[in-house]
């Protein structure tokens, strides 16, 4: 009985397995097409892959998504059970094919298009019947259309099962040649002739280690296929010059494709693609030949450049970020009125020197910081949320000021408003401080050409240019203060000049709302909250300070407590430090550093003390500009279920940052025998060596080894 | 823009143009400017000379008879109605046989005719395109590659037979048929709302460079 029960049993199991293994395989004359699975049995409530594995005769390619200036992409048509859903084909990274000059994106070889296939919770049948027909054209020098209709049945369970390893093999493969979510944002211009410039804001990369840059367009119509593309690589990121496409629309607000390079790292050379969505910059036109932006940009002259940033400087009186400064120049400049000519005069120069020592500041700020890190962009300052809160304090108080709230009497100590606020050369000056600080993160855009020349150039020159920005910025107030005749047009004093300054008040709350919002940038929602609290203390203090007689008894209380007030108003910005971003900085940040959220740093003494513990350790050895360290950690070492394997098996996870080159890790690498990164070293529990991992990991093959024993 | 004659004519003037440029002469014909002009044979001997066309629309059509995607506007009639529709209308249908010789799709002049009455087409006239120097001066990218001229000349259309790319007949009726609506928009004297489609198709069989 119970012999005849367990081969019945048996019988049952087998029976019920076989569909698993019945994996319906199409062969036509050139492409042997086979729909797998990466689960044995599937499980309600759950995704799991299916693949189309094409096998193409030699020679012989199928089609990307956007299969170039010929050809068609494979099609799959899904007929599944109630509830059932498939996603879109996830398309690994195409080749280019050169058909005697016409260029498509294809296949050759062995591939798997992947689908990812969702049970719904409910789902009540024991077995699940995937029904497929798919549709791909294959050519060499002539094109076939073939189809196949594809069937697998699985068995569905309480608990999911992973297919068998050399299937989990193909799909771990499979999904290392998917392209991943680009690190880097990217942009693109267009140029008068309309063809437009991708710039992927790689930045800090290594330019030699980097060679067949290749941008394949997602679809028809922005871009043409069949154009070289002469990508260039520099520290600054990738830009490729592509050719419009035949679209007639005008020009597309986002162009979206797959970036593919090769990485030469110090052990071989790694194939990687990146999902890349561009959007249009405005301010971006590329040049026809080489842009000055970039170590070429021959095209302007000093001369040229210095003209160029002469008239940009007396643009940026324009532009709103300079706006709140001049509403305080002229709010300063009504105060002139009636005063002498020399004193004017003198106002004018006391201006213009500050713009011009702040301009000079910068410069020298620009020419050291691009020596030590080899990049700087522009309005770095605006990136600190530090800096953003003491520009909207300062606002602020000066909108209060001017909105007559206080009258400067020298008596505040320690705000900036004071120094800017003061009457006399003094104060002109720090205006002049004041408005080329807010002016710099409107420059980029509308500079783009001269201060790209500017920062590319040697020292002497990148100062000319930004002075002869700066004269341009103050040009037209010492104009004014220089030229008599320009003064009788002015109005004569009266009681308009102060509800003059009392309108001028509101750009400059303006502007403080907006300093705020960069600091919700740069924040996230609690620097709204440590921002405006800093302005009500700020408020309270000038409050106390203006109440009661100056003699009276408890002057020197109000004074401590407004004192208190400032600087617990100051404290908020050691706090909004303190506070990680939760929402992306502002753009053209330093590159992006390497993150350790969960990992230690690397220390040969944490090595070593782990190891003589019996604990397993890993450990990672990166660079911020090694794009294949950043693509393994993508794909393989922060997966849920690489993260889950650590987890499990308590492993050491320490992090050695390589972008600057440590000594330490230097000699670690040099110790395993390696130039440079990746290198991933692995110890099992108890071991004394540690095993060197591939260059190229998958979540599979790391996830294996830190669970075998 | 070169005068380009086909096929015996210009030997070497052809040898020339073909040496110096085999890609950058494709990138010729944009939307709204004059279209490249050529001198052609037919399968029947005639010459075409589009500079003598001025004042006829003209639709070119890159053709390769055994490509799936002209076989399935051929096998689906829709080619043929296209083609008997403009010839009611004035308008000059001139199918170009693009493809090398030793490519898919190189026809004899007998063969082109063969097929054309097989399929019961009505072009005006099969050009023979042995060099694909009319494609070059386009172009043309796949078969079938469409452009249509108009009256002063200008190119007014590119692109696509239809909207479905696909080997399939029964997509057909189901497209968007570009090259209909262009000519009829042309044909009412109005400008062509989707003058550039995506052209899909077999890859033209391009002498190897």
């Amino acid at each position: 009985m119970s012999t005849m029960s367990r081969v019945l049993a048996l019988l049952l199991s087998l029976l019920l397995a076989l569909p698993a293994f019945a994996q319906s395989v199409v062969k036509t004359d050139n492409v042997r097409a086979e729909l797998i699975s990466d689960v044995a049995q599937a499980q309600p409530g759950q995704s799991f892959w299916v693949a189309l594995r094409q096998t193409i005769r030699p020679h012989w390619h199928t089609y990307w998504k956007n299969p170039g200036d010929a050809g068609q992409a494979t099609d799959i048509s899904w007929t599944l059970p109630e509830g059932v859903t498939a996603g879109p084909i996830v398309w690994p990274t195409p080749s280019r094919i050169d058909v005697s000059g016409i260029i498509n994106y294809g296949f050759e070889g062995d591939i798997l298009l992947l689908t990812k296939i969702t049970l719904p919770a409910n789902f009540a049948g024991s077995t699940l019947a995937l029904a497929a027909d798919a549709n791909w054209l294959v050519c060499d020098d002539v094109c076939i259309p073939e189809e196949g209709k594809f069937s697998l049945t699985l068995p569905v369970g309480t608990a999911a099962t992973a297919a068998n390893a050399a299937t989990l093999a193909l799909f771990d493969q499979a999904r290392r040649k998917v392209p991943t979510e680009s690190p880097w944002p990217a942009r693109f211009g267009v140029a008068a002739s309309g063809d437009p410039t991708l710039i992927v804001e790689a930045k800090g990369l290594k330019p030699e280690t980097i060679r067949d840059v290749y941008f394949f367009p997602a679809e028809w119509g922005a871009v043409a296929n069949m154009a070289k593309q002469t990508a260039k690589v520099t520290a600054d990121g990738i830009r490729i010059p592509l050719k419009k496409g035949d679209a007639k629309a005008a020009a597309p607000q986002q162009i979206a494709g797959v970036l593919a390079l090769t990485e030469k790292t110090a052990d071989g050379e790694h194939r990687q693609a990146f999902d890349v969505v561009a959007k249009l910059d405005p301010s971006f036109v590329p040049q026809a030949a080489a842009s000055a932006g970039t170590v070429e940009g021959e095209t302007l002259s000093l001369w040229q450049a210095l003209a160029f940033a002469l008239l940009g400087g007396l643009i940026l009186n324009l532009m709103p970020c300079v706006f709140p400064v001049l509403a305080m120049k002229a709010a300063a400049f009504v105060d002139l009125v009636g005063h002498s000519r020399g004193e004017i005069r003198r106002d004018g120069v006391a201006y213009t020197a500050g713009v011009l020592v702040s301009f000079a500041a910068m410069a020298t700020v620009v020419v050291a910081l691009r020596s030590s890190l080899g990049d700087v962009s522009w309005g770095f300052q605006f990136q600190s949320p530090i800096f953003s809160l003491l520009i909207a304090y300062l606002f602020f108080i000066v909108g209060l000021n001017l909105s007559g709230l206080f009258e400067i009497g020298g008596r505040f100590a320690g705000l900036g408003q004071e120094l800017a606020g003061r009457h006399g050369m003094t104060g002109a000056f720090f205006t002049g401080v004041l408005a080329v600080v807010v002016a710099t993160p409107c420059t980029a855009p509308f500079m783009a050409a001269a201060l790209g020349f500017a920062l590319s150039q040697p020292a002497p020159q990148t100062v000319a240019v930004l002075l002869a920005m700066g004269l341009g910025l103050a040009l037209p107030y010492l104009a004014l203060a220089m030229t008599p005749a320009l003064q009788r047009l002015l109005p004569k004093p009266g009681s308009w000049m102060v509800r003059l300054r009392q309108l001028l008040a509101f750009p400059m709350y303006a502007s403080a709302v907006w300093m705020v919002w960069v600091l919700t940038q740069q924040t996230g929602a609690d620097g709204v909250l440590y921002a405006l609290g800093g302005m009500i203390l700020i408020a309270f203090a000038i409050w106390l300070l203006r109440i009661g007689a100056p003699a009276s008894p408890t002057r020197w209380a109000r004074r401590a407590l407004a004192a208190l007030a400032v600087l617990l108003a100051f404290a908020a910005a050691l706090k909004v430090e303190e506070r990680p971003a939760t929402a992306a900085t502002t753009a053209g940040g330093p590159s992006s550093a390497v993150s350790f959220d969960g990992w230690t740093p690397f220390s040969r003494a944490r090595v070593d003390e782990a190891v003589a513990a019996g604990k397993p350790v890993f450990v990672d050895f990166t660079a911020a500009w090694c794009i294949t360290c950043l693509v393994n950690e993508r794909v393989a070492l922060e997966t849920s279920a690489t993260r889950r394997a650590f987890d499990q098996t308590g492993t050491v996870k320490l992090k050695g940052d390589w972008t600057n080159r440590d000594p330490e890790i230097t000699a670690m690498l040099k110790q395993m025998g390696r130039a440079g990164v990746p290198l991933y070293l692995y110890w099992a529990p108890g071991a004394s060596r540690p095993k060197i991992l591939p260059q190229i990991l998958t979540e599979a093959s790391v996830v294996s080894d830190l669970t075998s024993r | 823009m070169p005068q380009l004659t086909v096929p015996r004519r210009s030997f070497l003037v052809g040898s020339a143009a073909l040496a110096f440029a085999p890609l950058a002469a494709r990138a010729a014909a944009d939307i709204g400017s004059p279209a490249p002009t050529f001198v052609g044979t037919d399968s029947n001997g005639k010459s075409w000379d589009l500079a003598q066309l001025r004042g006829k629309i003209v639709v070119l059509e890159t053709t390769n008879h055994d490509c799936p995607y002209v076989g399935k506007q051929y096998r689906s009639g829709n080619m043929q109605a296209l083609q008997r529709d403009a010839a009611a209308k004035g308008v000059v249908w001139l199918t170009v046989a693009a493809s090398a010789p030793g490519e898919q799709g190189y026809v004899t002049a007998a063969e082109a005719n063969e097929i054309v009455r097989q399929n019961k087409a009505a072009p005006a006239a099969v050009l023979l395109d042995p060099q694909s120097r009319i494609a070059h001066a386009y172009g043309a990218t796949v078969t079938p590659h469409m452009f249509i001229i108009s009256t002063a000349g200008i190119l007014v259309y590119k692109g696509g037979i239809d909207s479905i790319a696909s080997t399939n007949v029964d997509d057909v009726p189901r497209a968007r048929q570009y090259v209909r609506l262009a000519l009829d928009e042309v044909l009412a004297g109005k400008p062509v709302s989707d003058a550039s489609t995506r052209p899909y198709g077999c890859s033209l069989k391009y002498a190897p460079s």
